[in-house]
């Protein structure tokens, strides 16, 4: 029998980078928070630059919970799941993923929100890819952009801003949505090969700018700097430097005295009344089983575990599944085509061994519909970005392109001249939600308390297939003007497998019929329960999710603190069954 | 010019110059042609390339290429084993085991001969390593070109096979044959 | 260990020794700076003196026997050679790396070494006649070959994931922190060129670097003290909290 706690406010399940952000309007709106993290606190001092432990083995999580359920996955409904990786990509912690994450810290282009208005406005309606489930956000930028202020300066991003008020500044992106205001930084510093990047990108007529970060380019917030010390990907931060919520959000809220963090909680089911809504989340924690009963629930345990939360909660009021009536919980899923990349081999050092992959050098000028798409066969586009990232057993693994066999002494004259010298750009591309692409529950493998792990059954389609290949060609393109002597591609197809950038799955919209939330992030069904993080998230853009999903985390949380009294205690809506 | 090879040899067309190329007789101290090859040039041994002898090679060869290849395999066929050119006219063949070590020289007798890439993405002769239960055929294709084509390191069977298009004026082959057992 | 009888010890210094012999080999690797030498005499002494100073006995195996550490010697030997570009694997002790890997963080792949280095010596038997260990280097590169495409029978499953396995872990051995016990002086990180780690790198290091003016600090993360060492999880021994894998 699971010992009852005492009852809360509002409960968050999964304190990393959006539960992380919610907890600190909550707090300070003086509601009673209690964070329910799987992993535990790590400070600085777990954090040694050392590449074995970073980026070949398990990290130095404490407690192994996602490891032990990392997705299945296929490509379509009728091929058969493959093996499953050893690492999932997310991190048991307080501040979660955000304590290794890379850190790029992106706003969405204004097209982002718009893609099927725009689309028919601009192509007409044919141009909508076949069999893709997109809609329009409920809302446009500039509804996120005063959220998208607050995180920026609440966790603190360094970048630089092309677009303050209308007023298109050249040193940042001109296709960028109209923002108030600069960042609360300048971006990370430059290095000659980012610079010898940027000027190629200026001598096509491209438009090069710095990428934002979500890593101190400066002492803020009494924190210091980013040291460049080249253990940024995969690593945390020596210096606090990287903006994780564990040393942001996270421990401001805690000062308000109306946040409780408890560590080590494996939650494994959300609760419910006769009634459909949310009475609180069960978890264990070394083997004892606790029910922490709550006014509102707020899902934050990244997009698989989201929706599996949901799928495992049944109930009579919900048999499919907390908030599933509509049969939504799962759909719309798709990860961002980022691995269809290119590499390329300069007859030069770059000298990358002391950077990070958020301190790079970013052309919009192909992403999303800044080019006019009317002689192509495909919408959306891709970011291009070029990053200063290299530690040595990555390194000793670079592609020979070909030259030389993968070991041997004709290896290691190859790997001496060329060990700092090739340079990777992943290309994020603007995916689509897809009939075809969901996430549901493994019918067989189960996780060691033997509940079935989440499925991914995705694969990439025409219109991505069609992006990546073109967005290849501009990256070689750009590649070769600064002096690549040899280019490889990434195959562009393919399953779309687990991956870092995973959206939908309980998409936000207004329609109930296909989505699980509503546009303040509220379940259609059960209306005390929220969600937070990409899998709200109804198309990506052409750049990394975290920033968004922070944004919008950060306005579910103040839509609740408003409206607290309705939402907390609100009737129970026509569309639960 | 990968298809208009391959659509040149589907048709039966050879890659030959004006006239139809001299048959050359290709022979082989080890190899027995239709027959099963020794171990020794398999990775079930020592996995060496197979001796080869030649003859009525036309007075006018300037070099000579060979090449490896089992239809039976491969996506799209044919799986490549072997490809070596620049070998000089005076050869009357080519040694037993050829050096697989790029720092090592090539025998006296094939000096300057180069070898290609095959579809182990190696620049050495690698022996038959069919999946079990069928016999496979291993063509060792000899071609006499009229030319010295100053052909460059790393060539595939399709790259070479471009290049010495139209200059093909001897050409034979020896088939042998391996299969593995089911273990 | 690999204790090494002194009878081997000769062996392999007399094969390198007179082996042919590139003219550049044996000078000990000074970052950047290689000369060449013209006196094969003290060149094959000292080749001998380099190979006697890896193979001296130190501590003992962890995890392999003794058979299968001289296989793993062996095959990290033609992977990452020691050759005129400097010493390789050998030096940089990525054998003992592994072999104390497979009692903590590779223990999942200890009977994949098992039953992976018995196939490659029984396959190097059957296919060229003698044990792995005692073919020339040209012969070993064969097999090596062989395992690596496939083509080497008697694996479970398919010899090229086998092969795969022991590259990424001789490339773990080699260019992995020295806290591990490979990578041993640092021969990895010079050969690839990295400078060492450092907690803070300035923009006047960086353009120092740039100008090819930054030398090594030859220093492991773990010199520093302000870091854990407990999350390396250096040692298989067990914990109330499940580490990390």
């Amino acid at each position: 029998m699971a010992t009852r706690l005492k009852d809360t406010d509002v409960v968050i399940i999964g304190l990393g980078a959006v539960g992380g952000v919610a907890a600190l309007p909550l707090a300070q709106a003086g509601l009673e928070v209690i964070g329910l993290e799987a992993g535990t606190w790590l400070t600085r001092r777990d954090f040694a630059p050392d590449e074995l432990r970073n980026n070949y083995r398990g990290w130095p999580q404490a407690v192994q919970k996602a490891n032990q359920e990392i997705p299945t996955s296929r490509a379509t409904a009728s091929s058969p799941t493959g093996p499953r990786g050893n690492l999932h990509p997310m991190q048991n912690a307080v501040g979660g993923t955000s304590l290794h994450y890379w850190a790029q810290s992106w706003r969405l282009n204004p097209w982002d929100f718009k893609v099927v208005s725009e689309t028919k406005r601009r192509y007409g309606a044919s141009r909508i890819p076949k069999g893709s489930t997109v809609e329009d956000w409920p809302f446009g930028l500039d509804e996120l952009e005063p959220y998208y202020d607050k995180v920026e300066y609440e966790v603190g991003v360094s970048g630089q801003a092309g677009n303050i008020g209308g007023k298109i500044d050249p040193r940042g992106n001109p296709f960028e949505g109209v923002r108030k205001r600069a960042y609360p930084m300048p971006p990370l510093r430059g290095n000659e090969f980012l610079e010898k990047m940027a000027s190629a990108a200026r001598t096509i007529g491209w438009s090069p700018f710095p990428g934002p970060a979500a890593v101190n380019s400066r002492s803020y917030q009494n924190r210091s700097g980013c040291m460049y010390h080249g253990f940024c990907n995969r690593g945390g931060c020596h210096v606090d430097a990287k903006n994780s919520t564990a040393v942001t959000t996270i421990p401001r809220a805690q000062a308000t005295g109306h946040l409780k963090v408890v560590t080590r909680a494996h939650v494994t089911t959300i609760e419910v009344d006769g009634d459909g809504r949310t009475t609180g989340v069960n978890y264990v924690t070394d083997g004892v089983e606790y029910f922490q009963p709550a006014k509102v629930v707020l899902l934050a345990s990244f997009t698989y575990e989201n929706a599996r939360l949901l799928l495992l909660s049944k109930s009579k009021a919900y048999p499919n599944g907390l908030s599933n009536n509509h049969k939504q919980v799962g759909r719309h899923y798709f990860s961002h085509h980022q691995g269809a990349g290119v590499t390329a081999l300069f007859p030069f050092n770059l000298n990358s061994w002391y950077g990070l992959p958020a301190q790079g050098v970013a052309v919009d000028n192909w992403a999303d519909d800044n080019f006019d798409h009317s002689g192509l066969d495909f919408i959306g586009g891709g970011n291009l970005w070029v990053y200063s990232d290299r530690r040595p057993i990555g390194a000793a693994g670079m592609s020979t392109f070909g030259r030389v066999p993968n070991w041997g002494s004709a290896w290691k004259a190859f790997i001496k001249e060329n060990a700092d010298r090739s340079n990777s750009a992943y290309l994020q591309k603007s995916t689509l939600p897809y009939e075809d692409n969901f996430l549901d529950l493994d019918p067989v493998v189960k996780d060691p308390l033997g509940y079935p792990v989440c499925r991914v059954t995705a694969e990439y389609k025409d219109n991505e297939r069609k992006i990546a290949a073109f967005i290849q060609d501009k990256m070689e393109q750009w590649y070769r003007e600064a002096g690549a002597v040899a280019i490889q591609r990434a195959p562009v197809g393919g399953a779309m497998g687990v991956s870092t950038h995973a959206y939908g799955g309980t998409r936000m919209g207004d329609n109930p019929d296909t989505n699980v939330v509503d546009r303040w992030g509220f379940s259609h069904e059960a209306p005390n329960l929220g969600v937070l993080g990409a899998s709200v998230m109804g198309t990506s853009g052409a750049r990394n999710p975290t920033l968004t999903a922070q944004a919008l985390a950060w306005r579910t949380a103040e839509h609740l603190a408003k409206n607290w009294n309705a939402i907390s205690a609100g009737s129970r809506r026509p569309s639960v069954l | 010019m990968k298809s208009a090879v391959c659509a040149a040899l589907l048709a039966g067309v050879t890659l030959a110059a004006q006239t139809a190329p001299q048959k050359i007789a290709v022979d082989s101290p080890t190899l027995r042609a239709d027959q099963t090859m020794p171990r020794d040039h398999t990775p079930d041994g020592r996995n060496i390339s197979p001796p080869l002898t030649w003859s009525n090679v036309p007075a006018s060869t300037k070099e000579l290429a060979v090449v490896c290849e089992d239809p039976d395999a491969g996506n799209p066929p044919p799986f490549v084993h072997w490809v070596i050119y620049g070998i000089p006219a005076t050869a009357k063949g080519l040694p037993e085991a050829i050096p697989i070590d790029p720092a090592a020289a090539m025998p006296a007798e094939i000096a300057g001969a180069i070898q290609g890439v095959s579809g182990f993405r190696r620049p050495i002769y690698r022996g038959p390593a069919p999946p079990p239960g069928k016999p496979h055929h291993y063509h060792f294709v000899v071609y006499a070109l009229d030319a010295n084509l100053n052909l460059k390191p790393g060539l595939t069977r399709a790259d070479l096979l471009a290049a010495i298009q139209g200059h093909v004026i001897g050409q034979g082959e020896i088939v042998a044959i391996y299969e593995r057992k089911a273990p | 260990m690999t204790f090494i009888s002194r009878r081997d010890l000769l062996k392999r210094a007399a094969v390198v020794g007179a082996a042919a012999v590139p003219a550049n080999a044996g000078r000990p690797f000074q970052g950047r700076h290689d000369e060449p030498d013209d006196e094969p005499e003290r060149l094959a002494l000292r080749e001998t003196a380099l190979h006697g100073e890896a193979m001296a006995p130190r501590e003992p195996l962890e995890n392999l026997t003794a058979a299968e550490a001289d296989l793993v010697e062996a095959i990290v030997a033609r992977l990452i050679p020691t050759d005129a570009n400097g010493p390789g694997a050998t030096e940089a002790r990525a054998a003992h790396y592994i072999d104390r890997a497979l009692g903590g963080a590779l223990a999942s792949s200890r009977q994949t070494y098992t039953s992976g280095l018995a196939a490659l010596d029984k396959y190097s038997r059957s296919s060229r006649g003698k044990p792995f260990t005692e073919l020339s280097a040209t012969d070993q590169d064969s097999i090596l070959i062989d395992v690596e495409t496939g083509a080497a029978t008697g694996f479970t499953g398919s010899s090229a994931a086998f092969f795969n396995l022991v590259l990424n872990h001789t490339h773990q051995g080699t260019f992995g922190d020295p806290y591990y016990g490979g990578n041993a002086n640092f021969t990895g990180w010079d050969l690839v060129g990295y400078p060492g780690i450092r907690t803070m790198v300035t923009a006047a290091d960086q353009q120092r670097l740039e100008k090819k003016d930054l030398r090594s600090n030859h220093k492991s993360a773990y010199d520093y003290e302000a870091f854990t060492k407990a999350t390396a999880q250096n040692r298989s021994r067990r914990s109330p909290h499940k580490e990390g894998a």
